[in-house]
């Protein structure tokens, strides 16, 4: 590698490496850190400003840019190798974790199947106080576990989604519930996984139940008193356009859920949000036409909800390959020109680099194995299809698999190596189609897949992405599949998990191992960094624990 | 989650046995039929509603026809990872598997339900009981003399570490299938029986069972049953071996001799009482 940020990076820690300091936590003489009290109220100042404050990890994604890349940088590229756990926090619930905590100014939010959050000193891991949301015991119409990804934060209040398809708001400092509204009926195949976004004075959130014949949308609430600021259906109604990209009535029962969460323009004041799968996910036959905006990126003013650009990235799926992954937004050179980039390694397998003020496609390669398209997208972005890979009644062996070349597990984009890094599979899927009738709340799918070879046969690499180019720049092989995020950092590490437990860090800029760990079962979230004390912490949950890691002393 | 339905003395008895034998509180009805060790639903109109019942709620994760998806694992080679018997699949079923996707199965409108899909999936190996033509006791004889067999494969407690297990092979394996495992077995080797052959960076050679690969290292028990656990950064050399270790006997058994260990093999099944 031979690009002129890998001399920068090498004279960068030519320097002791300079820990940042949040508020708070001024160092006294002597290194002491003055003693203040935890946690302060975010404004929508703080979250616009989020890169100024690296201690604290205040979205989701850790930025609007939902770039999963932290500022800090003690742990680095040459003391990684001496990362020690400092706390570990057993979920009481027994399901896998998919979390990803928020940190304010030392305290850590943590969410729990299927719809709790507990508060903990991010030092420590102790408690201060754990809030359960009740769900009905024989719930089950939801797809793909009961899981909660996270919560978002404004002022003094966080937002989480629940499992029974409600978004409640808790006060930060004890758990106590401030309002608890219905955002689409449960039984029905409505349900929320994901954290909400709070953009300005409104927390934004969307709907899972893509495999219940749903109508997504994505929703706008009033942070103060939950009342319903605007909706934006992901398929349009009768009379609007794009609804004739649906036949006949297929549009009501068409899917497009947006069951992961989105980013935010600032500037250009902009919400990015991505829609899964057209209903029912295999049969096309009953859906012919391009089926908009499923599998899309939706570009939404906040104000008012209303659609401002939309790209779809596959259109009339038939496969399963939401378009639910995090969108990454980048400031970099394109062409030789500064541009607003958006990027986008997609369920299909193919990497995609949009302009995020126009929607403008901009360049798309494969980065998983694929054997569905042509690997040279048409102009416009749109995949050039390969005839005979839709599924079949007997079956028909296409790549990727049903879970995609990677799928809602976070890519990573670190600014000072501008390589994007995604947890990459190069699976088969046997795909099937089936007649099926909708009834509500009821799964509809119209077929289904198998896994033609032994689980052992395929393989999982983070690999590292050029944004300017498409092309990969190191990869590095994960043995059996990996379900994990990515997490990089200023100290120019990549780090990421495996499903048989363990977690690593790699070197951003080679790809070269620097630690890993055997946490001893599956890393199926994404890991964040934060610092309190002066001291940087790395998390990641992996089966039903919560892991914390830091340099010793 | 407790259900206060009015149930028959018989079955309350039996409950109390089942919390008793569970050490668990609170029995449902689900629970009380889940220990009554008949499937009361085994039909071939069951296994058909099982299919059915299959394919709408379990398809997604196992994959249509139980082969395996991307997050559940296959369910048609007759062994389960957490349970064994009928019984113990209509617990799973209905009561899921902590810490993993596997949730309770309660789109259940009954017990029925969960008992047709049971026999659905008992259906997808062994198949119905037939009529074999060989000779269980010759069969034996072979299978302890001239077959070699316990070498490699333990049955009841007593046998070699290298092959599967056979004690209930016959409530897994056709008739056919067992044949075609005979004469022909790399047609299909589970993974948990691929082997492997490494080089340590110091020069030693070591070939055996593949018992567990990661990322990052690799487990062995080789031919003399010593385990093995390397780095893969210190190997000079590794090779995954996906054949079978197991000689075919086409040639090596007449078609006699075969029939009559087919038989014994055949009748190694699952007591269910």
């Amino acid at each position: 590698m031979t690009k002129w940020y890998a001399l920068l990076g090498l004279l960068l820690f030519a320097a002791p490496a300079a820990a940042v300091q949040g508020p708070g936590e001024d160092p006294r003489p002597g290194g002491t850190p003055a003693i203040a009290p935890s946690f302060n109220p975010v404004t929508a100042e703080r979250l616009n400003n989020s890169d100024s404050e690296p201690h604290n990890w205040l979205t989701y994604s850790g930025n609007y840019a939902s770039q999963r890349y932290s500022g800090l940088t003690q742990i680095h590229t040459r003391n990684a190798g001496e990362l020690t756990l400092q706390w570990a926090h057993q979920l009481r619930i027994l399901d896998r974790s998919e979390t990803t905590p928020l940190v304010v100014d030392g305290v850590m939010y943590v969410t729990e199947a299927p719809a709790t959050v507990i508060a903990l000193d991010a030092r420590t891991g102790s408690r201060y106080w754990r809030y359960a949301h009740g769900i009905e015991e024989d719930l089950d119409n939801f797809c793909c576990g009961r899981n909660n990804r996270g919560v978002a934060v404004l002022g003094d209040r966080l937002f989480m989604s629940t499992l029974d398809a409600h978004l409640v708001a808790l006060d930060a400092r004890n758990g106590n519930l401030l309002w608890d509204v219905e955002v689409a009926d449960a039984h029905s195949g409505y349900s929320k996984t994901a954290a909400p976004l709070v953009v300005g004075d409104k927390v934004i959130t969307g709907i899972a139940g893509g495999e219940f014949g749903i109508r997504g949308f994505v929703d706008a609430y009033d942070a103060k008193t939950g009342e319903r600021v605007w909706r934006l259906y992901t398929i349009p109604g009768p009379g609007e356009p794009g609804n004739d990209t649906w036949a006949g009535d297929s549009w009501a029962t068409g899917g497009a859920a947006t069951w992961s969460t989105g980013s935010y323009d600032p500037e250009l004041n902009l919400l990015y949000w991505g829609t899964g799968n057209p209903g029912p996910d295999w049969n096309g036959d009953v859906r012919l036409g391009d089926n908009l905006y499923s599998d899309a990126v939706l570009a939404i003013n906040p104000d008012n909800g209303e659609l401002q650009w939309y790209f779809q990235f596959t259109p009339h799926d038939v496969h399963d390959w939401d378009a639910t992954q995090i969108p990454i937004l980048a400031d970099s050179r394109f062409d030789g020109q500064d541009r607003k980039l958006m990027l986008w390694p997609n369920r299909n397998a193919f990497f995609y680099v949009l302009d995020r003020e126009t929607g403008e496609f901009l360049l798309g390669k494969p980065y998983a194995k694929q054997t569905w398209a042509k690997d040279e997208l048409d102009e416009s972005g749109h995949p050039v299809r390969i005839p005979g890979t839709f599924p079949s009644v007997e079956g028909n062996t296409v790549s990727p698999s049903i879970g995609g070349g990677s799928n809602w597990w976070s890519p990573s984009y670190s600014p000072r190596t501008d390589l994007l890094y995604v947890n990459a599979y190069d699976g088969e899927t046997k795909y099937f189609i089936r007649d099926e009738e909708y009834v509500a709340g009821e799964r509809f799918t119209g077929g289904g897949g198998e896994t033609p070879l032994p689980a052992d046969k395929y393989v999982s690499a983070i690999r590292a992405i050029s944004p300017q180019t498409g092309d990969m720049e190191w990869e590095y092989p994960i043995q059996p599949r990996s379900t994990s995020g990515v997490l990089s950092t200023a100290g120019d590490l990549v780090f990421s998990g495996t499903v048989d437990g363990f977690f690593f860090a790699l070197d951003a800029l080679t790809g070269e191992e620097r630690w890993y760990i055997n946490l001893g079962s599956r890393v199926h979230s994404a890991p964040m960094s934060y610092m309190v004390d002066g001291k940087q912490y790395v998390s990641v949950a992996a089966g039903n624990v919560l892991f914390t890691f830091a340099l010793p002393g | 989650m407790t259900r206060e339905a009015p149930l028959p003395k018989a079955l309350l008895l039996l409950g109390v046995a089942g919390v008793l034998m569970a050490g668990s509180l609170g029995g449902s009805a689900t629970d009380l039929w889940a220990q009554d060790d008949a499937n009361p639903f085994a039909t071939p109109m069951d296994r058909r509603a099982g299919e059915t019942l299959f394919d709408r709620h379990c398809s997604r994760c196992h994959g249509l026809g139980a082969t395996g998806g991307e997050t559940g694992p296959d369910l048609t080679t007759g062994q389960f990872r957490h349970a064994s018997t009928d019984t113990g699949l209509f617990s799973v079923i209905t009561r899921g598997v902590p810490d993993t996707e596997m949730r309770p199965f309660r789109r259940a409108s009954s017990d029925q339900d969960v008992w047709q899909l049971v026999t659905y999936l008992r259906s997808l190996s062994g198949g119905p009981r037939v009529e074999v033509p060989g000779d269980p006791s010759r069969g034996e004889r072979l299978y302890r003399g001239k077959g070699e067999c316990s070498s490699c494969h333990i049955m009841d407690g007593e046998g070699g570490r290298h092959g599967p297990d056979l004690s209930e092979i016959g409530s897994r394996r056709s008739p056919t299938d067992l044949r075609s495992d005979l004469v022909d077995p790399d047609e299909r080797v589970q993974p948990a029986w691929w082997r492997m052959r490494v080089v340590h960076r110091d020069g030693t050679t070591v070939s055996g069972l593949r018992m567990n690969e990661g990322t990052y290292s690799v487990r062995i028990l080789d031919d003399d049953s010593n385990l093995w656990s390397f780095m893969k950064r210190d190997l000079a050399e590794r090779e995954r071996i996906e054949t079978s270790s197991m000689p075919s006997y086409a040639g090596e058994l007449s078609d006699g001799e075969l029939e009559d260990l087919i038989a014994f093999l055949y009748g190694l099944t699952r007591d269910e009482g």
